[in-house]
């Protein structure tokens, strides 16, 4: 019978079968999805962008009908993939939570440099431990350029004493302006 | 397994740190403070010769070093082999730079700098321990000597770290690293080295060329000064850091002489250079700059004049002694 219909479909079956088989497929409910089959096949052969039969309705129903697994059979593997998950992810909590403590540890004397014990050396200079806040924490007023002081190649040997590992006076002497001071010391 | 990985990353986290943070370090042993005193000793009791290297930044520069010590004088001579030539002769403490290439010669009369291997003040007293703690670390052999390496771990944020290897036969430093926690800013090392046996005279005496040619002779200290003679000062010195000289330096063609304080920790030194706005010297825009290595420069306008802070130390550091720079009424 799947045979006639499949060659009703390609105009193969004379005018007296062709009414036979249109009968029998509608008092049959199987051909009549053997019928829809074989157009569905046909379009989707010929790509056509429309469908001959709406199978949407049959795939939830499908669905519907799927029993739910409720313990799902997960591999060792998988669960060792999940428990390394877990083991980061706790890890990464500890980091923040310590950090998060050091930085509230910073928070409450974050301004002041630490000084060493202060010797009470004898000398004209009044030594004494100087609240660095206040002037380390305004460096917008100095403008940081490209172009430093001829001066400071001078400055830079005499420093130094022509010690090696100073460029001597005469020479390009590397020097490079800081442009990053507030990145390096956050304030 | 993976828990006790976590314990440990945790026991770290929360001890670890702190530790690092916490700036009470114990008072230096008193032989890690010894080995220091032999260092600083070594330069004065041996002959050496050899050919040590300075790096930093990628940048590397070979010298040659010959220092013979008897019982008036030490005198050494030191030749930079890198990029223009440069020769350095020292007679304790006159110092005379040679420039072939320029066929000029600076003269400093009293050397208060030091430079690798001679780096510790004379004479070496404890005071570094007040800024540093020094910690006795590992064994290492360094040009084939055995080597004792000292940490010198700064008691503040005002200083860079440093470590040394010191020659465990003689007391000589053979190698010293200028570090900031763990990164190091700048090192010396000696590549070769021969240390005692007689040393000629003859190499530590320009060559021929040099006397019998015609070079120009600039002296760069016109005038020491008396404590307090200098109409600047250095007000609130940072912690530890200690006043070496004053002086009136005279500069390249500059017509007039700038204004010098040095300081130090016993270790590390800043100079403060003090110069007049002219219109020959007009004023730059102030900022901070770095050059090689270890040393930073910071650049501040005050009324009409100029004042440059250069030193091996934290640009905080140099930011808060050329802040502290007045003029005194």
């Amino acid at each position: 019978m799947k045979s006639k219909i499949s060659a009703l479909m390609d105009g193969e079956l004379n005018q007296r079968d062709v009414s036979n088989i249109i009968e029998a497929i509608r008092k049959d409910d199987d051909l009549q999805g053997e019928w829809e089959a074989y157009h569905l096949i046909g379009d989707t052969l010929r790509q056509s962008s429309k469908l001959s039969m709406n199978i949407s309705s049959g795939v939830s129903q499908r669905l519907k009908a799927e029993p739910t697994v409720l313990s799902p059979n997960i591999s060792n593997l998988e669960k060792k993939l999940k428990r390394k998950v877990y083991a980061f992810s706790v890890a990464a909590s500890v980091i923040a939570m310590v950090s998060a403590w050091l930085v509230m540890q910073n928070l409450h004397e974050p301004q002041q440099i630490i000084m060493a014990e202060q010797p009470n050396y004898n000398h004209n200079l009044s030594i004494a431990p100087i609240p660095v806040s206040s002037s380390l924490s305004s460096p917008t007023a100095i403008h940081n350029h490209s172009h430093p002081p001829i001066e400071i190649n001078d400055y830079l040997f005499v420093h130094r004493e022509f010690s090696p590992g100073v460029t001597m006076r005469g020479q390009a002497t590397n020097v490079n302006s800081v442009t990053e001071y507030h990145e390096r010391y956050g304030r | 397994m993976i828990s006790r990985k976590i314990v440990a990353l945790f026991l770290l986290l929360a001890f670890g740190f702190p530790a690092t943070f916490a700036q009470e370090l114990p008072r230096s042993s008193e032989s890690a403070l010894n080995w220091l005193k032999r260092m600083a000793d070594a330069p004065r009791r041996h002959n050496y010769s050899g050919t040590f290297v300075y790096y930093a930044d990628g940048h590397i520069e070979t010298s040659r070093i010959v220092h013979k010590v008897d019982s008036i004088s030490e005198r050494e001579r030191i030749e930079v082999l890198d990029g223009s030539p440069r020769i350095v002769f020292r007679n304790n403490d006159e110092m005379k730079c040679y420039l072939p290439e320029s066929r000029r010669i600076f003269t400093e009369k009293r050397w208060f700098r030091k430079f690798f291997p001679d780096i510790l003040p004379r004479p070496f007293d404890n005071v570094i321990d007040e800024n540093y703690y020094v910690k006795e670390d590992k064994l290492e052999r360094v040009t084939d000597h055995q080597c004792q390496v000292l940490s010198l771990i700064p008691r503040d944020s005002l200083r860079h770290g440093h470590q040394f290897w010191i020659d465990v036969e003689t007391g000589l430093l053979l190698k010293a690293a200028v570090v900031n926690g763990s990164e190091i800013i700048e090192q010396f090392a000696f590549a070769q080295l021969e240390i005692g046996g007689e040393i000629h005279s003859d190499s530590l005496k320009p060559n021929q060329s040099m006397v019998q040619e015609e070079w120009k002779v600039t002296d760069l200290i016109t005038s020491f000064l008396k404590a307090g003679e200098l109409k600047w000062q250095v007000m609130n010195l940072p912690a530890g850091f200690k006043k070496l000289v004053e002086m009136k330096r005279n500069l390249a063609e500059k017509p007039t002489l700038v204004d010098h304080i040095a300081l130090s920790d016993g270790l590390a030194t800043v100079s403060v250079f003090i110069e007049p706005i002219t219109q020959d010297a007009p004023a730059s825009l102030p900022g901070f700059f770095t050059s090689h290595g270890a040393i930073n420069i910071y650049v501040r306008i005050l009324g009409d004049n100029k004042i440059t802070t250069v030193g091996e130390v934290p640009l905080e550091t140099i930011k808060l002694i050329g802040d502290s720079v007045i003029k005194k009424d």
